[in-house]
């Protein structure tokens, strides 16, 4: 007979949604158990650790040093041919985390709100009674347990495995996945205070590569492209590096992982199942960033939570897939739209845009006011000439 | 008939990053903390692991119909 626990809510998953869900439950006063199958959270990272400043404040997390590696203050983009277009602010912009300690430090909060953290336990599977599923199963440091909840939590990432055995559909074609590939390690030649982004069919096809200065000479210099590409993400890593004469034998870390950048899950709640996070692919399909969606979803679910058991009412759960649907669903799908257009790109196009707006003000492009942009790119000489560049940039208006 | 293949994983050169699980259609990869599994009744042989794998440590051999 396995260890029986109980609680009004089981989170699986350390990440970044789940300490935050677990986090605004506990808050509240409910019982929470946040679980991961990791013996260290946050260790190893599938991350290239940039986040923009405003998540701090908007989700209540402390500006902590201790996480924060440098501040960064905007970016440099560099097209197939060498164009280069930067946009630099006069204020810090985002940080590069060490995810090692933020996931932690997250869990930690969790744990400080009264929340029960148990990492080297993974949940194997959930648990039915009547067709209603009252909890999971899992392994804590090897023993199995039975976690009897009322609400689950699926936090699990992209391997997604508590969604999808509790029935949630959580299928995306290989074309929707990034693969990712990333070196920590010592680099010198580029400005520490911005990240810089690599584009062109021949470097990242379909993505990018990326340095993110975590010191003056130390970054994540890593890549994604897409995960039905017949080559590896690290066979186009290694190319990049070596075409570009930069050494690669001062590796402090090497991170792996498969990204989900499109078709975000439908229906977030089946239920008393509640999927957050990459588990959801909630992503940014354009950059492959998924820590500020994540919060965002955590914290639009844990409302629903705290809200369904103070009703009592498990139907209110719903409005965790409505909610999210109208406040970052939409705005996420507006950025998939972008990206299928954005993956059409040439070379030539890329150059094209990138020397095009180079010239025009950064501001406006940093701002985000991207119609004004378009309209610039669009006025453009080698742009008027191609019915395709304008149909592209039509697609985008 | 059709093609059924094995998924083998190269060990030495995983790195349980669970992608391969995150992208099959099927569960018919199960990535712990500390090992890769892999569930032949599942596998529907579609590949898309072996192809989705950032490091190439994913393999298919052919164990029935056509090689």
């Amino acid at each position: 007979m396995s260890e029986i626990m109980k609680y009004d809510v089981v989170v699986v998953g350390a990440g970044i949604a789940g300490p935050i869900v677990a986090r605004n439950v506990a808050k509240e006063g409910y019982s929470v158990l946040l679980i991961d199958k990791k013996s260290a959270i946050g260790a190893p990272k599938q991350c290239a650790e940039g986040i923009n400043i405003s998540v701090f404040e908007k989700h209540d997390i402390p500006y902590d040093k201790r996480f924060i590696n440098r501040e960064i203050y905007g970016a440099r983009l560099y097209s197939p041919s060498g164009y280069t277009l930067e946009m630099r602010y006069n204020k810090v912009s985002g940080v590069i985390l060490e995810r090692k300690v933020f996931d932690k430090m997250l869990a930690f909060y969790a744990a400080r709100a009264g929340a029960d953290v148990l990492p080297r336990t993974e949940a194997t599977d959930v648990i039915r009674e009547e067709g209603k599923i009252i909890g999971i199963k899992a392994k804590k440091e090897g023993e199995p347990i039975e976690i009897r909840a009322d609400i689950l939590v699926a936090a699990d990432g992209v391997e997604s495995t508590i969604a999808r055995k509790a029935g949630i559909n959580t299928y995306a074609p290989p074309h929707e996945f990034d693969s990712a590939y990333e070196y920590e390690m010592l680099i010198e030649g580029f400005d520490p205070d911005l990240i810089h982004l690599w584009f062109g069919n021949n470097v990242a096809p379909r993505g990018y590569v990326w340095v993110f200065p975590k010191d003056e000479d130390r970054a994540n210099v890593g890549i994604g492209i897409n995960s039905d590409n017949p080559m590896t993400a690290k066979h186009y890593l290694d190319k990049w590096l070596k075409e570009n004469n930069i050494p690669f034998k001062k590796i402090l870390e090497v991170n792996v992982g498969i990204i989900p950048v499109g078709g975000f899950l439908k229906e977030l709640v089946k239920d008393n199942v509640l999927v957050v996070g990459d588990a959801a692919r909630q992503v940014n399909p354009m950059h492959g960033g998924g820590m500020a969606e994540a919060m965002e979803a955590g914290t639009i679910a844990s409302k629903w939570i705290v809200e369904a058991l103070k009703e009592e009412n498990f139907g209110l759960l719903k409005n965790y897939t409505t909610e999210w649907w109208e406040k970052d669903g939409k705005r996420l799908e507006r950025v998939l739209r972008v990206r299928k257009v954005v993956e059409h790109l040439t070379d030539e196009d890329l150059d094209v845009f990138i020397q095009t707006l180079s010239g025009i003000d950064a501001e406006k492009i940093a701002g985000g006011r991207y119609s004004e942009v378009i309209k610039a790119l669009l006025k453009h000489p080698k742009v008027l000439m191609s019915p395709r560049r304008i149909a592209l940039l039509k697609e985008l208006l | 008939m059709t093609e059924k293949i094995r998924i083998i994983v190269e060990e030495d050169k995983c790195y349980l990053c669970g992608g391969c699980a995150g992208v099959c259609p099927s569960l018919a990869i199960k990535v712990s903390s500390s090992k890769w599994e892999f569930f032949q009744d599942k596998c529907i042989s579609c590949r898309i692991c072996v192809t989705a794998c950032p490091v190439g440590a994913l393999e298919a051999e052919v164990v029935e119909g056509k090689s």
